[in-house]
């Protein structure tokens, strides 16, 4: 689903030159929950981004549900970004102004779907997320848990490959956050292949397969038994 | 792929900036067209003919003084002098000329017993001269006789009886017939005046007063009391200026006991009548371009805060999908929007304001497409200055929505 192979990122100023990450490599396979940790700085959000499309990347290859996504131009990947994946922010990042209904009509309109699919998409994605009853309501009415799940709800609505969710209980309290990692543990058990960046060892514990990462590279990965009844999956080694 | 919709929905959830915004684009929109309409209707006062030769002539005044001046002596010596100069093609004495803004005035009768007047009239006292020293073209009848001049005096009541009028005023008095040899009256009191010749144009010296301004008659007499004398000159082609000078100087030779003063082209008197017109067609014009700047300023500001405001939301776009394109697209969509609004309010502004000048002012109504006109160019005006805020919009990274500022 999503392999990435010596990958490096490397921020250039006329002063310095930063290696965000070095020699990364990694390899999600359909259906995994993938967690993928890490300190402050080392590297997490600029492997999020990578993967996720809203970055070029130095070196290294990279395939995207098998799409080799190098030299891609800004159109292609984000027609590629739209289809492939589905955005879990820590923030939410919904539209303000925009109604939930709205709100999870974003990515569909920019790929394209007409305006009867996109209803039918639209209302079975809060329905997944138990927020059917609300289509018309405006984020700032809603619990940030609520938020959440819109969001979740926006990732589903395009029947993405990958759900890529980054910190996504960051900016919930305990109750709301156990509420939105049930419901991705839910997802997951449904098929969903997500890859989760946390620096929260309790939620990376409950995904599959733990990535750790330091200095921009993996130096860690090992699969544990998930605290919550989802089964041991045997480790597998990122790049073969 | 617009997304009118939830940029509507959007938009009304901001009402202060979308009714600030669209009042500014509707103030600008009533104020552009009837400004604009003003200038053109300005324009057009301006641009009429006058029908007479307005490059070639020019007009000199005497003004004799002493107990033994003798004004009619004084005319024909000029005169005399004055034909025989090379370089003058005509000249005539005078006692106004058209673009001037000061003249003689009269009612005219189609009936002795009529009360009121059919229509008003500019009266131009000249000789058998006058119509060619001014350029003004006879298309029916014939001009003066040497022997029909005559001179007038402030006691003077009868008019002479033959006289030429311009065709704008024969077709007022007679709609649809031939005026030559019709009769009418200046004074009901005194015998009845003929139609003797027509000329194609000639406007009354007042070039705002529209009631009268296309109504002229010549009528062949020299005003022959006073001291003061308006000589009417045609110069050879090329020659005005040189002959302005010329003739100024051999005046004053002529007769030492006169002032000759107030020499004028007509062009110069064309500048002068209608330096206030010129003067409110360059403020209106002003007015326009500065509304027309500010208001695309002001669009250029709210949407250069507004991506600023929503770098994040922006990211999350394009994060979620959207191209540089659709980014793009969506803030030219947004402008066009608000624009709508603002031109919908200003529509209505606009014929409002039409309205209360024709009430208060006595102006024209304006031409229907003025407004649509002006609809077209403040919706292009809106899309361009809100290209660069939504270049910038489009060049926001998707990476942009990871980012926790």
């Amino acid at each position: 689903m999503l392999k990435m192979n010596h990958l490096s990122k490397v921020y250039r100023t006329h002063l310095i030159e930063t290696h965000a990450l070095r020699d990364f490599s990694i390899h999600v396979r359909d259906g995994e929950f993938v967690a993928v940790t890490g300190p402050s700085g080392s590297g997490k959000t600029t492997f999020l981004n990578i993967a996720g499309l809203l970055e070029q990347f130095s070196g290294g290859e990279y395939f995207l549900d098998g799409v080799d996504v190098r030299g891609m131009n800004d159109s292609a990947r984000s027609r590629l970004r739209n289809e492939k994946i589905g955005f879990i922010f820590q923030g939410f990042n919904l539209i303000p102004d925009l109604n939930l209904f709205d709100n999870v009509d974003v990515p569909l309109r920019y790929r394209g779907f007409n305006a009867a699919e996109r209803k039918r998409r639209i209302e079975d994605a809060l329905a997944r997320v138990g927020l059917s009853a609300r289509t018309r309501h405006y984020p700032s009415e809603l619990s940030g848990g609520q938020q959440q799940r819109v969001a979740i709800a926006r990732a589903l609505a395009g029947s993405p490959k990958i759900l890529l969710a980054d910190e996504p209980t960051g900016n919930l309290d305990t109750q709301m956050a156990r509420g939105v990692m049930q419901l991705l543990e839910e997802l997951h058990a449904e098929g969903a292949t997500i890859l989760m960046v946390t620096h929260d060892p309790e939620l990376a514990a409950r995904a599959q397969r733990n990535v750790h990462v330091i200095d921009g590279q993996v130096v860690d990965i090992h699969a544990e038994p998930r605290m919550r009844g989802l089964g041991v999956v045997a480790a597998q080694a990122a790049h073969g | 792929m617009l997304e009118l919709r939830p940029i509507l929905s959007a938009l009304m959830r901001s009402k202060v900036s979308l009714v600030l915004i669209g009042l500014q684009i509707a103030l600008t929109l009533a104020i552009v067209c009837n400004s604009l309409f003003i200038i053109s209707e300005r324009a057009a006062l301006m641009n009429r003919p006058s029908g007479i030769n307005e490059t070639d002539t020019f007009t000199v005044g005497s003004i004799g003084f002493g107990a033994d001046f003798d004004l009619r002596a004084s005319i024909a010596e000029d005169l005399a002098m004055l034909r025989g100069l090379p370089g003058i093609a005509d000249v005539a004495a005078i006692n106004a000329t058209p673009l001037s803004d000061g003249g003689w005035s009269q009612g005219i009768s189609l009936d002795k017993d009529q009360k009121s007047p059919t229509a008003p009239t500019a009266l131009y006292l000249t000789d058998e001269h006058g119509l060619n020293a001014l350029g003004a073209r006879i298309v029916a009848g014939r001009n003066f006789r040497p022997d029909e001049i005559s001179g007038r005096t402030r006691q003077s009541l009868a008019w002479p009886p033959g006289l030429i009028m311009s065709r704008a005023l024969a077709d007022k008095l007679w709609p649809g017939q031939d005026p030559i040899g019709k009769s009418f009256y200046i004074n009901v009191e005194q015998a009845p005046s003929t139609v003797i010749g027509i000329v194609d144009r000639l406007q009354a010296p007042w070039v705002h007063k529209q009631r009268v301004v296309e109504l002229s008659t010549v009528v062949p007499q020299v005003v022959s009391d006073g001291s003061f004398v308006r000589y009417l000159l045609r110069a050879a082609p090329g020659q005005r200026d040189a002959m302005m000078k010329r003739v100024e100087a051999r005046l004053a030779e002529l007769n030492p006991g006169r002032i000759v003063r107030d020499a004028k082209s007509i062009e110069k008197l064309r500048a002068d009548v209608y330096a206030e017109d010129r003067a409110m067609m360059i403020i209106l014009g002003v007015v326009i371009a500065s509304l027309l700047i500010i208001t695309a300023l002001g669009i250029v500001g709210m949407a250069s805060f507004w991506v600023t405001q929503r770098t994040k939301q922006i990211g999350t776009r394009r994060a979620l999908g959207a191209t540089r394109g659709a980014i793009l697209r969506h803030f030219l969509a947004e402008n066009f929007v608000i624009t709508s609004f603002g031109l919908v309010a200003g529509t209505l502004l606009a014929y409002g304001f039409n309205a209360w000048l024709i009430q208060n002012y006595e102006t024209a109504r304006m031409p229907w497409y003025y407004v649509p006109a002006g609809c077209v160019t403040l919706w292009l005006l809106g899309q361009i200055a809100v290209l660069g805020p939504a270049r910038r919009a489009s060049r926001v990274t998707p990476a942009m929505a990871t980012r926790s500022v």
